[in-house]
């Protein structure tokens, strides 16, 4: 049985790469070094050392509890929100460490975007979703918000869609189009990096697809972290994956190569449904 | 077969009497409310209607006759030996008596107005056409036949008959114009006394009060004292003038009077200026009836009090209500969520939070007469003779906000309901779903950003239901009102065209004192009675509408806002 679903997961990915990536080609966006992170007493994150590539996707697999959506919160401190909560190590955005003190965190967040895992538009009308974040640094002129509100509703497949119900209320639109509507209004605000927390795993299959096919246009432009429990997906939107277990990052390469020839033992299980 | 054999315990099992239960409940309290506001309106609202007036004979047995001319209040049953022992020589045959409440009126001629009468002992019951009620303004209703009508003291109409004929008839034409002209002519002199009269004592207070003021700094030079001693001056002649003008419109509204014969056969001459209504109530038909009922009926919500509040309207108190819940509102809201948004959003949540919720919910909980009482003690006696010393020095010893007021109401209404605002808001804030504020922190809002775009406009619904149930609250509490700035008669509104145009220091009427004050403080307690419950009815109509246009406001908002499927 397992032997059957690699098969089918090599073939996804032999289709879309060749060749084999390697990291030490890529431009650095993101570093991480020797990261650590408590909640209270509990150790989430146990030393994660890696880096995220400039304009290529990136995913985080792992089974639940595992501190891929955590390493994820890191990377715009979303973390801080949380009551308990406690960093060490460093995390470089470029040659910025953002756990410095004095980092603008407001700032940070708007340079590294972030999609929810469940649509969460705003109660507000689809332009002032996609306005948002705009308005919050205080451009509030028209044609300059007309200008981005449309680029950033194309760049998310979704100007089709809404161009004539702009000013109908986000709320009522379907769960695809409200997560595409999220990641156009975190591509408004023209973020350097798209966090992308399980961006389709409340969606369906139709609305997954689409989303998948985004993420990979968004990558010209973006850098894109992505977490996702469906492995496929991860093979099929990524350049990179890193495969994470209780804490520690356990194997962390080119997609391509973590999938068809692993070379931990625990990823070859996890990826073979041996558990997860 | 089977079916129909049914245990108890079977029947109990079934959920049966527990839904019949609860739904009894339910009706027990729906038919209470439904009860209680048909009582209310029945009685209040029937008090407008122009009933009919009987002329009648009354003999109690072994007294002599006389005649009786008056409304039928109401009647109840009363054991005759109840009556016997009150001294009526009841005949031992009977039992069970009818005895009715009858308004006589005529206060000035007879002492009071009404009389009790048992209907056994009334005779030759008739409803004469042209037999008339006058509403006046003092001294209650007046019943009797029209005699003549004089003009300067000289009759210009005058008749002897007691039935509907032609010279009757002119005479009570003549009489229903001369009303119109005394109303026309009482207009102007009202409009002149609270109007132009009142403008010129305020402007002339205000003088009083500058030339005091500059005498406390030392700044009273001659040259102010002149300047001041000038515009004074001019108010004085304007003063003159009016007085001069009131001088002649009185000489003008006292020139008719008219003849009337009352139910002892005396004859009485009165001025018509004392006349609000005349009417012959037994000569309308129901149509006729209809328009005089909504006449009553509007000018109970327009006009000003008449003799000690058991007469004419409430608008005043009307105005007085909706004034101070108004303003309480606009106190308790920002208030209330502020307090909330800290407890919610900044405050850490441990201990200290958690006492002072529990305080705020207390809060709630204590009853309205102390908050009277500290309203009185700390913002009237402290903090408003405080303001007094420090802004309005020249005024004392006579207080501005040293004494009870619209302000000190409002605010001490504000305090009492500050908790219920704080704790609904408090709800709205947590149910907001996380994942929301993430959204707007993850695109570079800050905190207070997404407090202010986000999460306080989507918990704004709750915000008004907290509002409806502090405006429910505010509107309907009388007991610390009474101790911080409610009267029983209000000279002058709270608002008016006499610079600041909202008066904060000035006292004014409620319509929950004026039922108190209408039904166990007013000097003619059954004139009265009815008027206690039209009060009351109002009293529900003015909140159920300050409801309704919050939850109005309310369900914009949840539309606007329609919460995400969590």
């Amino acid at each position: 049985m397992s032997d059957v679903k690699t098969h089918s997961i090599d073939i996804s990915a032999m289709q879309r790469s060749q060749q084999a990536l390697r990291i030490e080609d890529e431009t650095v966006c993101l570093s991480v070094n020797d990261l650590h992170l408590y909640y209270g007493e509990k150790e989430a994150l146990k030393g994660v050392n890696m880096v995220i590539p400039e304009k290529k996707v990136t995913a985080f697999i792992g089974p639940s509890g595992c501190g891929k959506s955590t390493l994820l919160r890191c990377f715009n401190r979303m973390n801080d929100l949380v009551d308990g909560c406690r960093i060490t190590g460093e995390l470089n955005l470029r040659d910025e460490n953002i756990y410095a003190k004095g980092t603008d965190v407001a700032e940070l967040r708007r340079r590294v975007g972030m999609v929810f895992q469940k649509p969460n538009p705003f109660p507000k009308s689809i332009y002032e979703n996609v306005a948002y974040g705009l308005r919050i640094q205080g451009i509030n002129k028209k044609r300059l918000l007309d200008e981005t509100v449309e680029w950033a509703l194309r760049s998310a497949a979704l100007w089709d869609e809404v161009k004539d119900r702009l000013n109908e209320s986000a709320l009522g639109m379907s769960g695809g189009q409200q997560q595409r509507l999220v990641i156009a209004r975190t591509v408004a605000v023209k973020p350097e990096v798209l966090l992308l927390d399980e961006p389709a795993s409340a969606l369906d299959p139709i609305s997954t697809l689409k989303i998948e096919e985004l993420i990979h246009e968004l990558k010209n432009e973006f850098t894109i972290a992505i977490v996702t429990h469906n492995m496929q997906q991860a093979a099929r939107v990524s350049d990179y994956t890193a495969f994470m277990y209780m804490g520690d990052l356990v194997e962390f390469g080119d997609t391509n190569t973590l999938f068809t020839n692993p070379s931990k033992q625990q990823t070859e299980d996890y990826i073979t449904g041996r558990y997860g | 077969m089977k079916m129909k054999k049914k245990s108890v315990s079977e029947w109990v099992k079934s959920g049966d009497p527990w839904v019949w239960l609860n739904a009894g409940a339910v009706a027990i309290s729906v038919i209470m409310v439904v009860g209680l506001l048909l009582l209310i309106a029945v009685r209040g609202l029937g008090h407008f209607w122009p009933a009919d007036v009987v002329e009648t004979h009354y003999a109690l047995p072994g007294e002599s006759e006389y005649n009786l001319v008056a409304e039928r209040v109401e009647s109840v049953e009363v054991p005759a030996a109840q009556l016997r022992e009150a001294g009526i020589a009841i005949p031992d045959q009977h039992q069970l008596m009818q005895r009715t409440l009858m308004k006589t009126g005529n206060r000035d001629v007879y002492g009071s107005d009404f009389r009790w009468v048992i209907d056994e002992y009334l005779t030759d019951t008739k409803r004469p056409e042209m037999l008339f009620t006058a509403e006046r303004r003092e001294w209650g209703n007046l019943y009797g036949y029209l005699k003549a009508v004089k003009e300067d003291g000289k009759i210009v109409s005058e008749t002897t008959d007691l039935t509907p004929t032609d010279s009757a008839m002119a005479t009570w034409n003549t009489f229903e114009k001369s009303i119109e002209r005394a109303a026309v002519i009482f207009d102007e002199i009202h409009e002149i006394e609270k109007k132009d009269i009142g403008k010129i004592n305020y402007a002339l207070e205000r003088i009083r009060l500058e030339q005091r003021r500059l005498e406390l700094e030392n700044k009273l030079t001659p040259a102010a004292a002149a300047d001041l001693a000038a515009e004074r001056g001019q108010y004085d002649e304007e003063y003159k003038g009016l007085q001069q003008s009131l001088i002649d419109l009185y000489a003008k509204i006292n020139r008719d009077t008219f003849v009337v014969q009352v139910m002892d056969g005396s004859v009485h001459e009165m001025p018509v200026a004392k006349i609000v209504h005349a009417y012959r109530a037994n000569a309308m038909g129901v149509p006729q009836k209809m328009g005089f009922y909504f006449t009553k009926l509007w000018e109970f919500l327009s006009d000003e009090p008449r003799e000690a509040n058991t007469e004419g309207g409430v608008f005043p108190a009307i105005f007085g209500t909706v004034m101070m819940v108004l303003l309480m509102t606009v106190l308790v809201t920002p208030f209330g969520v502020v307090a909330a948004v800290y407890l919610r959003e900044y405050a850490s949540q441990g201990w200290v939070t958690r006492i002072i919720r529990i305080a705020v919910n207390n809060l709630a909980g204590v009853p309205s007469i102390v908050y009277g009482v500290f309203g009185l003690g700390f913002f009237i006696y402290f903090l408003g003779s405080g303001i007094d010393q420090a802004f309005f020095p020249e005024a004392l010893p006579s207080p501005t906000f040293g004494t009870g007021g619209l302000m000190w109401a409002s605010i001490t209404l504000a305090l009492l309901t500050v908790p219920v605002v704080i704790v609904a808001t408090e709800e709205g804030l947590s149910r907001i779903p996380r994942n929301v504020r993430e959204g707007s922190l993850a695109l570079g809002a800050t905190k207070a950003e997404t407090l202010w775009r986000v999460v306080l406009p989507m918990a704004s619904p709750a915000i008004m239901t907290g509002v409806i149930l502090a405006v429910a609250r505010a509107a309907g509490e009388v007991a610390p009102l009474m101790l911080v700035g409610v009267v029983k008669l209000a000279p002058s509104l709270p608002l008016d065209g006499n610079y600041p145009y909202i008066h904060l220091d000035q006292k004014f009427m409620h319509l929950g004192f004026h039922i108190y004050d209408v039904g166990f403080q007013s000097p003619n307690v059954e004139a009265a009675r009815p008027l206690v419950y039209a009060t009351a009815l109002l009293l529900v109509v003015v909140i159920a509408l300050l409801n309704l246009s919050a939850v109005t406001i309310r369900n914009h908002l949840r539309e606007k806002y329609k919460s995400l499927e969590m």
